[in-house]
């Protein structure tokens, strides 16, 4: 991460914590999924308007480990003292993928400081019928050709040839990963339980060829959800916001929508 | 126990019969298909494996090996304290081995009453070694990679309690909660069992061996790194006060013995081949899945992975691993040598591979105890004093 963005280091209970910060404004925050080569640059388009806040998750990215982090719930808690250390009380909320279920926990949990929800393509929901699939037991090679529908936008951040750090890198996200899902790699059941809670203005966005969370739980979302807004781009997989430019512009537009 | 020379006979039991088309498939473990497994085909391969078990004592090997894995043609020992428990009403003087059950993989007290019934039954003759368990097998077990070390070292902690304290006592940890941890039966021997850790050299595993003071075999390392796994055992022990004995050094060996060296390369290198290139067949992410190796393990093994490919080279493997194929006067000085250098009297010898038939199996045993053993005895003390300096 480079071009507008400023690069912070916090000290949360034992994890050096970075985040990168752009712009002025309402503060956005956006988590990111359970791997980092997708990057969050796209996250440009709100600098203009908005204090974007990109933090990556501890365990992942440029930040440290806590092995201790055992689920989403000690995501959450960690946010809330990261909040603190930003000074910041209420902002918006953009999540993607496991960022998506987090933002959803956190907002369910301490919806008064969630202006708005936006959740891209979110794990989380336990869909036996089109259920989440096991990332866990994909060989890595494998994955970046399952996070787009064209192939061509996700391989533009990938090395030619994976080096040694490349392969070790996605390994310690995965492990991070493993730490939180290994034994529930579909969903939380008691996700499904607490959604209602989310009063927040919500927009919940989905690419209908999505090969890691099916488009079909978008419905769930909607029924969980009642007040959330959902939109499905055709043609588009996990990534949508990378993949439909008109994706990322409705998440601009519902930010910045009175 | 620590004097004389030690051998072994180690024995993984392959199913054998891998159909045609299994080169079509990237691994032989976790995924390979179950359907090619004919059990009355298994009932034959356990009744002749028993019997080569059982010659092992007859012929005066000091210890028979068995051992645990999953989801594989590899071995068909998936439980085995139950292949234990059938050859130790056969045997009479050689210690059983079973190296051994991934705690990982059971309730910690139930696995302390598991060795403890084959110390009772075997009247003392049992020695157990406790894995962290192969990659694979944590994908054929519901037990969570990422924490596998935290949750073994806790099981460790677990089943020497139940050995080494009177009952009832209790445990509060992070895995597991036990009001009463009682077990009955107790082992034999007195506190408990010898005990090792066998591992591909993680030093987060020989920590767990020297602190605890067990033995440590590492499996599958090339001949330099078990030289610094052995010296790193050493080492660390010292720093908990404890000194290593060599026969905690249990050797892993791969031995073949016949009348010329001609006649043992030719009999036993295509067995050696298919074991490396059929049986143990694996891909990088059954050998590594997420969190069971540390980033800088993950980093030395997928380096050293890479220099692996290109097939099999029967030169090149021998000078890598320890593999002993000849005469018995070339198998007795290599043993020998290996032994004087690793600091270790304890030869743990693979005397099967793959599908190596019945009469190749007796007739490598019987040279070996005949012609091999009795060259190396003598040269034990020797050993000892060299390696322990």
């Amino acid at each position: 991460m480079k071009g507008k963005f400023q690069r912070e280091v916090f000290k949360i209970g034992a994890v050096d914590t970075v985040v990168y910060t752009a712009g002025k404004g309402d503060p956005v925050v956006f988590f990111h999924g359970a791997g980092t080569l997708d990057g969050f640059d796209f996250t440009e388009a709100w600098v203009d308007r908005f204090r974007v806040i990109a933090p990556y998750h501890p365990g992942f990215g440029e930040s440290g480990d806590d092995p201790e982090f055992s689920s989403l719930q000690d995501y959450v808690m960690h946010y809330l003292e990261l909040f603190d250390a930003l000074h910041i009380d209420r902002f918006h909320l953009v999540g993607l993928s496991m960022g998506g279920q987090l933002a959803a926990m956190f907002a369910a949990a301490h919806g008064h400081r969630v202006k708005k929800l936006v959740l891209v393509a979110p794990s989380g929901i336990v869909d036996p019928e089109h259920p989440t699939l096991d990332i866990l037991a994909i060989p890595g090679e494998q994955i970046p050709g399952l996070l787009t529908s064209d192939f061509s936008v996700i391989q533009k951040r990938l090395p030619e040839k994976p080096s040694l750090d490349f392969v070790a890198d996605r390994y310690r996200e995965t492990t991070t990963f493993a730490r939180l899902s290994w034994e529930h790699p579909r969903g939380d059941p008691k996700l499904m339980r607490y959604l209602h809670r989310l009063k927040t203005p919500t927009l919940i966005l989905w690419g209908d060829e999505d090969k890691i969370v099916p488009v079909q739980q978008a419905q769930r979302w909607k029924e969980l959800t009642p007040g959330a807004e959902v939109r499905v781009f055709k043609g588009a997989g996990h990534l949508v916001h990378l993949e439909r430019p008109e994706a990322l512009e409705a998440i601009t537009r519902f930010l910045a929508s009175a | 126990m620590s004097e004389a020379m030690r051998f072994n006979a180690m024995y993984f039991m392959p199913y054998v019969h891998l159909p045609e088309n299994h080169k079509e498939f990237k691994s032989t473990w976790v995924n390979f298909p179950n359907k090619y497994y004919d059990p009355a085909k298994g009932h034959e391969l356990y009744q002749r494996y028993l019997q080569e078990l059982v010659l092992a004592d007859r012929l005066g090997f000091d210890a028979i090996v068995v051992n645990e894995h999953h989801n594989t043609v590899y071995s068909m020992m998936a439980t085995p304290s139950v292949i234990a428990a059938a050859i130790i009403p056969q045997t009479q003087n050689a210690r059983i081995c079973v190296w051994g059950v991934p705690p990982n993989f059971m309730l910690p007290n139930r696995l302390a009453e598991e060795y403890a019934i084959l110390d009772v039954l075997s009247k003392g003759r049992l020695e157990v070694a406790f894995p962290l368990g192969t990659g694979m097998e944590y994908w054929s077990n519901p037990v969570n990679p990422a924490t596998a070390r935290e949750r073994f070292r806790e099981s460790l902690q677990i089943i020497l309690q139940a050995w080494k304290e009177d009952g009832p006592t209790t445990h509060y940890g992070k895995f597991y909660t036990y009001r009463f941890l009682n077990p009955w039966p107790r082992p034999y021997q007195r506190p408990h069992p010898p005990c090792y850790i066998v591992g591909a050299g993680s030093p987060e595993t020989i920590d767990i061996a020297a602190e605890l003071g067990f033995g440590y075999s590492s499996v599958f390392v090339p001949q330099q790194r078990a030289l610094e796994l052995n010296q790193m055992l050493r080492e660390r022990a010292a720093r908990h006060g404890r000194t290593v004995r060599p026969d905690q050094l249990p050797l892993l060996t791969f031995v073949y013995v016949a009348e010329t060296q001609e006649q043992a390369e030719k009999e036993y290198i295509i067995h050696l081949q298919r074991f490396f290139e059929d049986y143990a067949r694996s891909t990088p992410q059954w050998l590594a899945p997420p969190g069971y190796l540390s980033i800088e393990q993950l980093k030395i093994r997928a380096a050293g992975a890479d220099k692996m490919h290109g097939g099999f080279d029967f030169a090149a493997i021998s000078k890598s691993f320890f593999i002993a194929v000849g005469t018995p006067e070339k198998v007795a000085n290599q043993l020998g040598e290996w032994a004087e250098r690793m600091g270790t009297n304890h030869l743990n010898n693979v005397v099967h591979v793959a599908d190596m038939p019945h009469w190749k199996t007796v007739k490598n045993m019987t040279l070996y105890a005949e012609e091999v053993i009795p060259r190396l005895r003598p040269r034990a003390a020797t050993a000892t004093k060299g390696g322990t300096a």
